[in-house]
């Protein structure tokens, strides 16, 4: 709650503290609208109200789901954004998804192999692939899997123009569009992930109670899956939390370079056609669902492990 | 005074031979040089001006174009070579400003403590939470104005949480300790327990901070400036990449891409911030020898 507050009085500090309105950024400079013209658009939009009439009227607004007007569409920014959310949400939640377990899997295994060869080159090799920027890889995969060996679709998410027969039609084509897109973003996210869960993991292999399995003659894969792996996967939690303020950074990149229309590349049209509105709104609507989803990750930790308090 | 020199040369002596034994350490090193040496030397390095016409657009690679054209037939060579010099000063400008704030936030926030402390970290956990690049764009669509110094300001304004975090649990951790009780009870100030103890003492924490910011710094700018946000007047790699991708490199010649006006910019902008990880964690092990084991 305390959160929603601040992001909400981020976003009018910063929108106010530019100091153009926008009535004067848009208007101002056509000849063809008089002054006083306005002037009483400025008063009919509340824009000469004092300072914090003006705050609570956009916090009120903000609570009712008004978050401007695009001047591009020409339709409401939530409506738009609205629109668009589904793709980014269904690449983020398969990458999300599927990058979790593999880093998982990964992570182990490095920390179990950790100091031979294999270890080594997989370590580095996920610092590599940390390193590059996600537009980069997405456009190397496109050069690649669409140019030279075209095999997947060039941009977009679903064939233009084309009728889907049925839901498997529709599901099928929608796959093919955007397994770049997923590749890039899951790469990525594992080149990344990897290196946390193997450290978590070599951490845990130091307690006690492994060395204890291992006495026993506890077979090697139950000690890696059910003693390390399992106490390792709690900072991991944590880290997944943080991370989707990240994804999302990613998403916005992939989302261009693949021109497949969601929320990243909204915003990538908003900058392109100085819609300043939609911009705002959308990086509202994208905060207030990543502190959701941070909210939910949260929840989830403390189930895991009880001793954290909320 | 002497002997302060002397203190330093050893301690500094000390740190390179633990250094030079890890050898991703020294990778990471000799990268890095090679690029600010590239930055440093870029006008006698480069054959031609990066922002003049030198041929026909989109030519391959020849001997006479190392990298061939662009698709205003600029050298695309040359352009990445004055790249190097944007993209690794505003990495390092922008790291430099992130350090400050974030060393400042922390250690205020950690020493004073109580109400000060909450809201600051309750705000500094907001902006580490928010996804920086909608933040980024957010802020620099507000500046109004694409400049190389509105994009310094930009990444040093959003990028200073991590280093908040850290400074303030070691000034947390620091403040306990009994030589600052000690210069408190014969009654320091804070300004004095901050400059004397708290900043000498979590000045090489600050330095492996400082490497990784300057890693996420040109990380965000390359970001940035691909999604069109750069100084048109200072060409980073991030931006040949933006005009790579908006201004038809994917059809240069007949429908095929031009790989040598792609691949490049983004090689040495995924080589740069390799090597700054490299030296980072290096650094890390350094200073927490608690991790050498491994």
């Amino acid at each position: 709650m305390i959160t929603f507050g601040i992001v909400i009085s981020l976003i009018f500090f910063l929108a106010r503290s530019a100091g153009t309105d926008p009535f004067e950024r848009y208007l101002s400079e056509d000849p063809r609208i008089p002054p006083d013209q306005i002037q009483r658009l400025r008063h009919r939009f509340g824009l000469d109200k004092p300072l914090w009439m003006q705050y609570l009227d956009f916090i009120r607004n903000t609570l009712r789901g008004e978050f401007g007007y695009s001047l591009y569409y020409h339709m409401p920014v939530f409506d738009k954004v609205m629109q668009v959310m589904p793709y980014t949400l269904f690449l983020l939640s398969i990458s999300i998804v599927l990058s979790t377990i593999v880093s998982f899997v990964l992570g182990v295994f490095f920390a179990w192999k950790r100091g031979t060869g294999v270890d080594i080159y997989g370590t580095n090799i996920c610092m590599f692939i940390r390193s590059t920027p996600h537009f980069w890889l997405g456009m190397i995969l496109l050069l690649v899997f669409a140019y030279y060996i075209p095999k997947f679709p060039l941009f977009g998410a679903l064939t233009p123009g084309l009728q889907h027969a049925n839901a498997f039609d529709f599901i099928r084509d929608l796959l093919w569009h955007s397994t770049l897109p997923l590749t890039t973003l899951l790469v990525r996210q594992i080149g990344m992930y990897v290196l946390y869960m193997r450290n978590a993991t070599v951490e845990v292999f130091g307690e006690d109670y492994m060395l204890t399995a291992k006495a026993k003659g506890v077979p090697v894969r139950s000690i890696m899956f059910k003693h390390a792996a399992r106490n390792a996967m709690l900072p991991m939690v944590t880290v997944t939390a943080l991370r989707f303020g990240f994804m999302v950074n990613g998403a916005i990149l992939t989302e261009t370079v693949f021109s497949f229309p969601g929320t990243g590349r909204l915003i990538y049209l908003a900058i392109m056609n100085d819609d300043f509105f939609l911009l705002q709104g959308a990086f509202f609507i994208i905060s207030i669902t990543v502190l959701l989803a941070n909210l939910v990750a949260d929840l989830i930790c403390g189930y895991l492990d009880p001793r954290i308090q909320l | 005074m002497r002997m302060r020199v002397n203190q330093l040369m050893g301690a500094a002596q000390s740190f390179a031979s633990v250094y030079k034994r890890n050898k991703s350490g020294l990778l990471g090193l000799v990268i890095l040089l090679f690029f600010i040496f590239t930055a440093i030397f870029a006008p006698f390095l480069s054959p031609y001006n990066p922002y003049k016409r030198v041929d026909r657009p989109l030519l391959r690679p020849s001997r006479e174009y190392l990298l061939g054209t662009n698709d205003i037939g600029q050298d695309i060579f040359s352009e990445l070579i004055y790249g190097t010099r944007v993209s690794l000063t505003i990495g390092f400008v922008a790291a430099l400003f992130t350090v400050i704030i974030g060393t400042l936030m922390g250690v205020v926030s950690g020493l004073i403590g109580g109400g000060v402390d909450e809201i600051l970290m309750r705000f500094t956990d907001v902006i580490m939470i928010l996804p920086s690049i909608p933040l980024l764009i957010l802020l620099m669509a507000l500046f109004g104005k694409q400049s190389f110094f509105i994009m310094i300001l930009a990444i040093s304004i959003t990028g200073w949480t991590g280093t908040a975090r850290l400074v303030r649990s070691s000034t947390l951790s620091i403040k306990e300790r009994t030589y600052v009780e000690a210069a408190k009870a014969v009654g320091a100030g804070d300004r004095h327990i901050i400059i004397k103890h708290i900043i000498p003492n979590v000045s090489p924490l600050i330095m492996a901070t400082m490497i990784y910011a300057v890693a996420s710094a040109m990380m965000a700018e390359a970001g940035l400036a691909f999604l069109g946000l750069g100084d048109p007047s200072h060409k980073s790699w991030g931006m040949i990449l933006h005009y790579a991708e908006t201004r038809g490199g994917w059809f240069a010649n007949m429908g095929n891409p031009a790989w040598w006006w792609i691949i490049p910019p983004g090689l040495c902008i995924a080589l740069t911030i390799a090597s700054l990880v490299l030296i980072g964690q290096t650094l890390e092990e350094i200073i927490n020898p608690r991790l050498r084991r491994r």
